[in-house]
């Protein structure tokens, strides 16, 4: 499937009228098959600067290149074609049944009946609508329901570009996250350009390859990757922008395979539990933890169990929560909290014990310095 | 010549002899009158017909062209709302009478001023109607590649259908009633028969009756129409 790099080249859009362009000076390169999201507060010219791209803006200055060429050379009408374009109020024709909608670019390319009767079922299958839906009318359809529609009437004719300005804003919270997720998951299979606009920050670190942060008046305050902005915010807008809370973020970015695990105390049953003891000492967690032959664990052992000589088959503790060494640290941190415990084995395919993960280590990450984000005294900050 | 006479004569007596008919008395409605006297309506309502169809749908053509001037440029809406304004208040008759040393007597006189009523209310539906297509959709149709023709035919005046129609109804039903006053510039009509006997009530209320059978099959025919053309209107949630 096709994606094409955006860049934009010095691009200023200064509206008749106002006094303060909307989008001053941006430059920017979306590398193909990328998420970059444009996030910001409102009136920092995010939407501005993605429509620039189909031209639904006209820059007053510089440019905007969708590979080598500039959107400037192109007619209108037909760059808007190449072009998929997501808003939040979705905007589907009330009057077109879903599959007549999802068939709107496919049409205005000319498409034959056939190649646009076999393309709609794929689009209905790609994100995840159901062909029963084919031929209600859009008020019939969810919020979330017409958002698919949505996604998948902007990828009908295997655009190289995608625009998406907020897409997932006026749905609940609950669809908005299976939205999301289903989103990325599609995104891995098409690698689409995509430029995404948002103004909530956990959505822009959730989506984002990389993100530009903008300020008010159409300036670029940082672009980075999710983690190098919650890292090494560029100056003091950025940093309030982001949240006082960006270690925490941090945990979303980041898996539990990537600290360094506590080592287990593995026991075996019939294992002596003279030998099992012996682990114990200097070990971080006070406990041995129960495996079976393939290291699956089975439980925490209890004093009680490791007073008779020989370990027994079963543990006195249940081993859960057991972590998943891909599972996002956050996730994890909230299963640890939820089961009360302070620390928890971590397993790999298919379910061998590699370690352990405790409160302990999230806690110490946490405080470590590239995480740390009260570091700066006020008068650090850049005004 | 001695056979009417005679018919005359028979007619005289007949009428001396019993009590007087229901046509004589000018009763409230006489269908014995009515049946014997229908076809003298046909006519009048034919030209009924022709009076009202063609003064909408030429109202209708010049309304739809003076709503997408208006539709594309902006500042058109006000001062044409304000020129269709003015013709819709003149009143018919003075109109009429405007026309006649310009266009004279007969049935173009009385469609031009038909034509003129109609435009007023024809021309703000279709405004209001495309007005007030969601901006998203516009948006949407846009950023797919739609150009501004596409966009027109294929979302915008379908999704104004319902405010056409409800002008259209508005438009006709009132036309069939302005419609009798043609016959002061003699433009036929179902207002020939009232003024010829206005004071004879069957006639009146017959021709009248006629009058509001004719805007209600057209209103019929209409809300037919719409719904044929507005599945999506239907459709339940």
């Amino acid at each position: 499937m096709p994606a094409e790099l955006v860049r934009y080249e010095n691009a200023t859009k200064l509206y008749p009228g106002a006094d303060q362009p909307a989008v001053e000076g941006l430059s920017l390169e979306v590398a193909a098959g990328e998420i970059c999201v444009l996030v910001g507060p409102s009136g920092c010219g995010k939407t501005t600067a993605m429509r620039m791209v189909n031209r639904m803006v006209e820059p007053s200055a510089g440019d905007v290149f969708i590979g080598d060429e500039s959107v400037r050379d192109r007619d209108r009408a037909r760059l808007r074609r190449e072009i998929g374009y997501v808003i939040q109020q979705v905007g589907l024709f009330p009057h077109r049944t879903i599959a007549e909608n999802v068939a709107t670019v496919p049409r205005l390319l000319g498409w034959d009946r056939e190649r646009t009767g076999a393309r709609v079922p794929e689009l209905f299958d790609l994100v995840g609508l159901d062909p029963g839906l084919a031929g209600r009318y859009p008020v019939q359809l969810s919020g979330g329901q017409q958002q698919r529609v949505g996604v998948a009437r902007a990828l009908a004719a295997d655009p190289l570009v995608m625009l998406m300005d907020e897409p997932f804003g006026a749905i609940d919270p609950i669809n908005r996250e299976r939205l999301q997720n289903e989103f990325l998951r599609l995104q891995a299979e098409i690698k689409k350009t995509v430029l995404f606009v948002t103004h909530d920050i956990d959505e822009a670190i959730k989506m984002g390859d990389r993100i530009a942060v903008m300020r008010t008046g159409g300036h670029l305050a940082q672009y980075a990757t999710p983690a190098e902005l919650l890292m090494a915010p560029a100056d003091g807008f950025v940093e309030d922008f982001v949240g006082a809370d960006r270690a925490l973020k941090r945990l979303a970015l980041m898996r539990v395979r990537d600290v360094d695990l506590w080592e287990a105390p593995l026991a075996f049953p019939g294992q002596s539990s003279a030998e099992v003891r012996q682990k114990l000492d200097g070990a971080e967690v006070p406990h041995p933890l129960l495996v079976d032959a393939d290291r699956r664990p089975l439980g925490w052992l209890s004093e009680r169990d490791l007073a008779r000589d020989i370990v027994p088959a079963r543990a006195g503790n249940s081993a859960e929560p057991v972590l998943d060494c891909d599972d996002v640290m956050r996730d994890a941190l909230a299963d640890l909290l939820r089961a009360g415990s302070q620390y928890a084995p971590v397993v790999e395919p298919p379910g061998r014990v590699t370690g352990v993960l405790s409160v302990e280590i999230i806690s110490e990450f946490l405080a470590s310095p590239d995480a740390r984000t009260d570091e700066h005294s006020p008068a650090e900050r850049p005004q | 010549m001695t056979d009417v006479a005679l018919l005359l004569a028979q007619v005289e007596i007949r009428d001396r002899s019993g009590p007087p008919s229901c046509q004589q008395a000018n009763d409230f409605f006489c269908p014995g009158w009515v049946a014997e006297n229908y076809d003298r309506y046909v006519d009048p309502v034919l030209q009924h017909l022709v009076l009202v169809g063609t003064s909408v749908a030429a109202g209708f053509a010049i309304a739809f062209a003076l709503a997408l001037l208006a539709h594309r440029i902006h500042w058109l809406a006000a001062p044409l709302l304000a020129v269709t304004g003015v013709l819709y208040t003149v009143p018919s008759i003075a109109f009429f009478f405007l026309l006649l040393p310009i266009t004279g007597l007969g049935r173009t006189t009385a469609i031009i001023a038909l034509t003129a009523f109609t435009l007023q209310i024809l021309f703000r539906n279709i405004v209001t109607g495309l007005a007030n297509v969601p901006p998203e959709v516009r948006d949407a149709g846009r950023g797919m590649g739609l150009t501004e023709r596409q966009l027109l035919w294929r979302a915008e005046l379908p999704l104004a259908l319902p405010e056409i129609f409800a002008g259209l109804r508005i438009a006709t039903v009132s036309t069939v009633a302005l419609a009798t006053l043609a016959v002061f510039v003699s433009g036929g009509g179902l207002g020939v028969p009232i003024y010829e006997q206005l004071t004879f009530k069957t006639n009146v209320i017959f021709a009248g009756g006629l009058c509001i059978a004719i805007a209600m099959a057209f209103d019929l025919a209409l809300v037919t129409a719409q719904r044929a053309v507005t599945p999506w209107l239907r459709v339940t949630t």
